[in-house]
């Protein structure tokens, strides 16, 4: 069913390994460079997975200015609230909103969304409290009086996960509908959707989502490298030796509004939302289905609600993740949607890593920059295709756009698929 | 907009500190009856608060459930299966190899990933000196437990329950705190306007009843030290209050489409009709004293449902028992219901039950769906004293008879997420 109001995107920002804006980071991908390289977060050497998209060199006070934050929030917050402040910054929302009258402004922020992806399973923030347990051993009395004083008093406020939805709506002013979706790999992807949703149906007028993430840490990778999901060097999608994947952190984030809005305060359009289709395959936490349903069933509701025939479809971004079943069910899943006749498709997480919960929204940014651009870049690691995938239409070297659309797939931990349908910024010509 | 479409809740589940399913706590919460007491699940001796709302006697989900499934669960896990079996045999609809694809999910999942267990074994191998120290993991001794790591993700809830329930739609986990259970419902609701999905389970679920969950509430001085009344220790809007008490477990509600829900004969409890939802923006755990924030929620859930304030007869306050959020909530209810707020009935079931936090919303929600059903307005256990600052018209000593056209629940959040829903009598509905 499609309604009257048209979503349009008005601005982006993100944050990763490869860079800190999406210019850099599109550069990147466009170079075929990569930040994946040896962890230095700590010394490795015994660690058979120790690879990692980190962004290094970079001060707290280039992502969020205000220092009170850099300590009483998590380091994943501090990436989505520079992604999500970018977004709303080049978008010009709040250079719009100090034109309005004073009384128009408390409305305006009313029908302003935030939606944010963020990851969770942070293990590390249970360390904060090891220097109690130190102290106090199996003695949980001792624990309970010992406590004040042994852990900042603050903890449960720095961790909470809609850490990003509260800080960005007191830096920016927004009130509007929010969520924080705490769904593993889909969170942030689904954030854009919720609040595409939320512009459709009329709950806001504009909406900031963005997704979020820190998942390299040490026990995380421990247990990933032991489910055998890690790649010891790199990620090559559909490569015939992938060897799995490699965390990256940071996080992307778009503003999202009305496109007669959009139109009449002469905002730069950077592509038009679609559609989005989500399910999920109900297997259990990490199962996938070999088939590819649950991702193809994703595509089919994403393309019927953008009204687009999959033979509009001008570009894959594949989730790619590198790992020998998730790559090879979603080429199952593409076949099953569109035959032989599958779109370009190229992948990111070769130079970025895999954000979790913010790959979604920084495949989606990057999928922006491609259909301005009009290329389908290629995948540099991707030297040669498992056969077994064959025939696939991905390529190390960049491809031509097909039609002014791209299909961004994203997947996640509790069979989680998604399929969002972004047309370009180049309005003349239809998807 | 008229064309949108109807939800109906045709099937409720609770697991909570005053019953193991939702008749036992629904007849608890009409009587007024505490489940507070001195925290049993481990020892709470030497902490500042020493009492909670644990799920007492809770054998796990029944036996029809996936036995290997439950070891992939953590607590508020088995909760939630056992509050989602409730929901759907009491709605006499499940998923089906037919419908399975029509079924969504929309849960508020609690913050707490790991078990304290678990934390201490990292502990052991890994923090003896205090410092974490990542090598101890790859030293051969550590034990790598997969199922505990499976455990221990954010959506673990939402993956075991679409297993358990076959449920291949949308589905959604969400965590703003404690207006997660609301803000679930909420999603369900606009999934199924959506036509995202013509049936969805939606509910909550949470435990922090646990050494390092009170740890992280006693450091912010949140809860009521009455460690010796602990019965009385939740009293929402009186004068004397000094915290919240921290509790555990799960609501669940089936939801669907109202038409095909009639066209079966199922029993319908109310409409969920409306969802507000809104964000503070003023600072992370203080609310406004205005109740800028909640005012706009509850007008969002009001003008969602189609309802003006005349026609609200009940409010499921948020009301955590602390000073702060009772007082500004009772600003925003004045500045919602103006005139009407001398009418409307108003309870916390907080007094009885403490605060799930990230399945409070969702459980009240229940609540109120039972509350409409049964023209019962509950009490508000343990308002001795009246605060002027909240001056609501409070269902003060025994639960009141009264019939229930219409009903918001409040679920406020730390990060200042807002949430109202709005329910409406079925013999009300146009």
């Amino acid at each position: 069913m499609k309604t009257s109001r048209r979503v349009v995107i008005t601005g982006s920002g993100a944050v990763c390994g490869t860079g800190l804006s999406p210019e850099t980071i599109w550069e990147a991908v466009r170079a075929g460079r990569s930040a994946i390289q040896k962890t230095r977060a700590w010394n490795s050497n015994g660690w058979a997975a120790r690879m990692a998209a980190e962004v290094t060199d970079v001060d707290n006070r280039t992502l969020v200015e205000d220092r009170k934050l850099h300590k009483s929030v998590l380091r994943t917050d501090l990436f989505g609230l520079y992604a999500a402040g970018m977004a709303i910054q080049r978008s010009g929302i709040s250079a719009y909103r100090e034109t309005l009258p004073a009384e128009a402004v408390a409305s305006f922020n009313d029908r302003s969304g935030i939606l944010a992806g963020s990851g969770g399973g942070n293990y590390r923030n249970n360390y904060d409290f090891f220097p109690l347990l130190s102290e106090t051993g199996d003695d949980l009395q001792r624990f309970g009086r010992e406590l004040d004083g042994m852990v900042n008093p603050m903890w449960l406020l720095k961790i909470l996960p809609n850490n990003v939805v509260c800080h960005v709506g007191i830096r920016h002013g927004f009130k509007g509908t929010n969520a924080c979706i705490t769904n593993q790999g889909v969170g942030g992807i689904m954030a854009v959707a919720e609040a595409a949703a939320a512009i459709t149906a009329h709950e806001a007028d504009r909406a900031v989502a963005v997704g979020h993430d820190t998942p390299f840490e040490p026990e995380t990778l421990f247990h990933y490298h032991r489910l055998g999901l890690m790649s010891p060097d790199t990620v090559r999608p559909f490569d015939q030796d992938r060897s799995g994947t490699v965390f990256g952190e940071g996080a992307a984030a778009v503003m999202l509004e009305v496109l007669e809005d959009a139109q009449a305060r002469g905002a730069t359009i950077l592509g038009e939302w679609l559609g989005t289709g989500c399910v999920t395959e109900a297997g259990g936490v990490v199962e996938i289905r070999p088939d590819g349903d649950g991702l193809s069933r994703a595509i089919e509701i994403a393309l019927a609600a953008a009204g687009l025939g999959p033979e509009r479809v001008g570009m894959v971004v594949a989730h790619g993740n590198g790992t020998a079943a998730s790559d090879a069910s979603e080429v199952r899943a593409l076949r099953r949607v569109f035959g032989n006749d599958i779109p370009p498709v190229t992948a990111f997480k070769w130079s970025v890593g895999h954000l979790i919960a913010g790959s979604g929204v920084l495949d989606l940014v990057l999928a922006l920059a491609a259909l301005r651009e009009r290329i389908v870049p290629g995948i540099a690691t991707l030297h040669s295709l498992d056969l077994e995938l064959a025939p696939f239409p991905a390529s190390p070297s960049s491809q031509p756009l097909r039609h002014n659309s791209a299909l961004v797939l994203c997947r996640g931990f509790g069979g989680m698929n998604t399929a969002l349908v972004v047309r370009g910024p180049d309005f003349s010509s239809s998807p | 907009m008229n064309t949108r479409r109807r939800v109906a809740i045709t099937g409720v589940g609770l697991v909570t500190p005053v019953g193991n399913d939702a008749p036992t706590t629904w007849a608890n919460l009409l009587a007024g009856r505490s489940g507070i007491s001195r925290i049993r699940g481990f020892d709470a001796s030497g902490f500042p608060a020493r009492i909670g709302g644990e799920v007492k006697g809770f054998d796990g989900p029944s036996e029809e459930l996936d036995r290997k499934l439950l070891k992939f669960t953590l607590p508020s896990h088995r909760f939630a299966l056992a509050a989602a079996e409730e929901a759907l045999r009491d709605a006499g609809i499940r998923p089906e190899p037919a419908t399975s694809r029509r079924w969504g999910l929309s849960v508020g999942a609690g913050m707490m990933c790991t078990t304290f267990e678990e934390v201490k074994t990292v502990h052991a191998h890994c923090g003896r000196q205090g410092e974490f120290d990542a090598n101890g993991l790859v030293d051969g001794a550590f034990p790598a437990d997969p199922v505990a790591f499976c455990r221990s993700q954010a959506n673990t809830g939402l993956a075991v329950l679409t297993r358990q329930f076959g449920i291949q739609g949308y589905a959604t986990s969400v965590h703003t705190a404690c207006a997660s259970g609301g803000q679930a419902v909420g999603t369900a609701l606009k999934v199924m306007r959506r036509g995202q999905a013509d049936f969805v389970l939606a509910g909550g679920y949470d435990s922090m009843l646990n050494p390092i969950g009170l740890s992280a509430f006693c450091l912010l001085g949140a809860l009521s030290t009455d460690n010796d009344a602990p019965e009385r220790a939740s009293r929402p809007f009186d004068a004397t209050r000094n915290g919240m008490v921290l509790a555990e477990g799960a609501g669940f509600m089936v939801l669907e489409d109202w038409e095909a829900a009639r066209r079966r004969g199922a029993s319908i409890y109310a409409e969920l009709a409306g969802d507000g939802n809104s964000l503070s923006s003023y600072r992370i755990t203080d609310s406004h004293p205005s109740g800028d924030g909640p005012i706009q929620s509850m007008r969002q859930a009001l003008a969602d449902a189609g309802l003006t304030p005349e026609e609200v007869d009940y409010v499921n306050a948020h009301g955590t028992s602390t000073l702060m959020n009772d007082r500004s909530e009772c600003a925003a209810l004045r500045g919602v219901l103006g005139d009407h707020i001398t009418r409307v009935a108003v309870s916390s079931t907080k007094s009885c039950m403490g605060h799930l936090i990230a399945a409070a919303g969702a459980v009240e929600a229940v609540v109120c769906a039972l509350a409409i059903r049964d023209g019962m307005a509950p009490v508000n256990a343990n308002h001795g004293r009246p605060d002027p600052e909240c001056a609501i018209n409070l269902v003060r000593e025994k639960s009141k008879p009264m019939d229930i056209r219409a009903a918001l629940s409040n679920s406020l959040g730390f990060g200042g997420s807002n949430s109202t829903l709005a329910f409406r009598r079925p013999q009300g509905v146009p």
